[in-house]
């Protein structure tokens, strides 16, 4: 219930925002939240329920990212089309990366997961005259509906396409985790022999977890595309992956919400410090500080100091 | 008397030198209650292991179940074809409620609905008397008999041919024996083979119609549970096995 009040509570303040946060700055600052909200929660789904450190997660949103590049860009199709596009590709790349991992365990995982997102950095790279190589890919086709610009009126049409997508994803977190399916992941993650005793066949969760973990990513990726104009292998830089890790860590793993919530203070905390002479490098530095001293100090996350013991006895 | 529901051909489960369980050949009949009793290492649990494929396999010999050789299936397939068992050390999924515990066996075990695994479970927990008041706990705060009792719960709602116990009694105090022995009378009626692992032998005497007997991963007896545990080879690797 406090759950569900705190949701609707924080999603009717975003979606008024706009209404008294007028510059393209800060409104720029909460579109960058919404894409790593989403990364991050979704990332939420297989680290914190599955218990699969899947530390190529970024890769779906660099799929992401260059299927809305190459599609919107070399082959002229809407990027209205090409961003839900780019969900179905990234899924195709959670189902890539699941076939090594499914049967792997512990250090394995992170070990393969690692190895894919550099080899896909690598083909970014390598395969320039598609991606742009290193340089990347620019004046990607933007946001519009007729002759109206989403980058109009301070971003406000992108502002409302970040929250909405946002929304679509947290239901279908929420709506995964509370299903069956999202229980078993919880099982198998505490006692696969128990799991296995009772039915569950562990590869096919792990391989359905991967997959859907990269829809929402890839749908991100694919609408920061459109919105930033450029596509860079910088998607798949240490910081970025640094960054959502934390998100996850510092929010909370296995609480969806968690990240999210992290989300929004990780990026706004960094931006203002960015702002401070001196601050611009330590800025990750801190953040990485405040991970280690959540895991230390509040090992379940933000999101455990906030919420009450999960059932009455 | 019925068929065999299980035949177990030359079974061996070698951990480097050891073998935990050595060429072991025996028949389960269908709708018996078979003890298993042996001493501390004899191979039981390991017994259980390599039949169920959880967490291993054999390294040698068959397991027919029915009328299908099941040793080279994957270990949710052979749950889900009615082989259900519980583990020695207590099993529980930590953030999961009894009821969501019962109703995951219901969904992936039994191949339910998500409807027909909440009658399933309500239905279940009922069955072994589960306290309902209980039952949307989270498992780690529930007591040692009502985790015994969930054990048994996720392992019926499956619906299984053969529930394979091990040690259900251990850490139960004398008046929660009885309730267990009870409860394993009323699982036997309802026409389910059981194979039960058990130390406390007041227990195993009271319920088991047939008796195995490991030493050492091998076969030591076998037959009515009464005479088989005066075998003087019995008492020698209890006694020799206690000693030790
Ligand atoms: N995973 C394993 N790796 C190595 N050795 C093992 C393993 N599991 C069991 N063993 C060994 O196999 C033998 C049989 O063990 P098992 O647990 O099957 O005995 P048990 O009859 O169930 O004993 P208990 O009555 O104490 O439960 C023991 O010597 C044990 O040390
Ligand atoms: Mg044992």
């Amino acid at each position: 219930m406090t759950r569900a009040s705190l949701l609707f509570g924080g999603l009717l303040v975003l979606a008024v925002i706009p209404l008294f946060v007028q510059d393209s700055y800060t409104r720029h600052l909460f579109i960058l939240a919404f894409i790593y909200a989403v990364i991050a929660s979704n990332w939420d789904l297989s680290l914190g329920y599955a218990g699969l450190f899947n530390f190529g997660h970024l890769v779906f949103f660099a799929t992401g990212v260059y299927t809305v590049a190459i599609a919107a860009k070399t082959l002229g199709i809407s990027p209205w089309l090409a961003i839900p596009m780019s969900g179905v590709t990234a899924a195709i790349a959670g189902l890539i990366v699941s076939a090594p991992v499914a049967r792997l365990k512990g250090i394995y995982v992170v070990l393969v997961t690692f190895a894919f997102g550099q080899l896909v950095l690598q083909l970014i790279l390598s395969q320039s005259h598609l991606t742009g190589g290193a340089e990347g890919m620019v004046r990607i086709p933007y946001l519009q509906i007729g002759d109206y610009k989403f980058i109009s009126d301070f971003k406000l049409g992108y502002y409302y396409v970040a929250l909405g997508l946002l929304i679509v994803s947290t239901l279908y977190l929420l709506w995964v985790t509370n299903s069956t399916f999202g229980k078993s992941l919880l099982a198998v993650r505490d006692n696969e022999d128990y799991a296995r005793a009772r039915g569950i066949w562990i590869t096919r969760q792990r391989v359905l977890v991967l997959t859907l973990s990269a829809i929402f990513p890839g749908v991100a990726g694919g609408f920061f595309a459109a919105y930033l104009r450029v596509a860079s292998p910088e998607v798949l830089s240490f910081g970025t992956l640094s960054l959502a890790l934390s998100m996850v860590l510092i929010g909370g793993a296995g609480t969806i919400i968690g990240p999210i919530i992290a989300a929004f203070l990780l990026i706004f905390a960094t931006e203002a410090m960015a702002g401070i002479r001196g601050m611009e490098d330590a800025r990750f530095l801190i953040v990485a500080i405040g991970m280690i001293l959540v895991l230390r100090f509040a090992p379940g996350g933000l999101a455990q100091l906030v919420r009450a013991p999960r059932k009455k006895p | 008397m019925a068929g065999n529901i299980l035949e177990v051909r030359n079974l061996t489960k070698s951990f480097g030198g050891l073998k935990a369980v050595n060429d072991l050949t025996f028949d389960v009949k269908e709708g018996e209650l078979l003890g298993i009793a042996g001493p501390n290492g004899s191979g039981k649990s390991t017994l259980f292991n390599v039949m169920t494929k959880i967490p291993f396999g054999p390294t040698g010999g068959e397991v027919v179940f029915g009328n299908q050789r099941i040793d080279r299936m994957p270990p949710h397939r052979i749950a889900a074809l009615g082989l259900a068992r519980t583990f020695q050390k207590d099993a529980e999924f930590p953030d999961l409620s009894a009821r969501e515990t019962v109703a995951l066996a219901a969904v992936y075990g039994r191949k339910l609905s998500r409807a027909g695994a909440m009658a399933a479970t309500e239905e279940q927990l009922h069955a072994v008397q589960f306290d309902p008041a209980r039952a949307d706990m989270p498992t780690t705060e529930l007591s040692v008999f009502d985790r015994k009792q969930l054990m048994i719960a996720s392992a019926l709602v499956m619906q299984p041919r053969v529930l394979m116990l091990d040690e259900p009694a251990s850490g139960l105090t004398r008046p929660e024996i009885t309730a267990l022995d009870a409860l394993l009378c009323k699982i036997a009626a309802s026409g389910v083979t059981i194979m039960l692992i058990e130390h406390v032998l007041s227990l195993l005497l009271s319920v088991a119609q047939r008796l195995i007997v490991l030493n050492q991963g091998s076969l030591l007896a076998e037959g009515d549970p009464q005479t088989v545990i005066k075998n003087p080879a019995v008492v020698e690797a209890y006694l020799g096995g206690r000693a030790a």
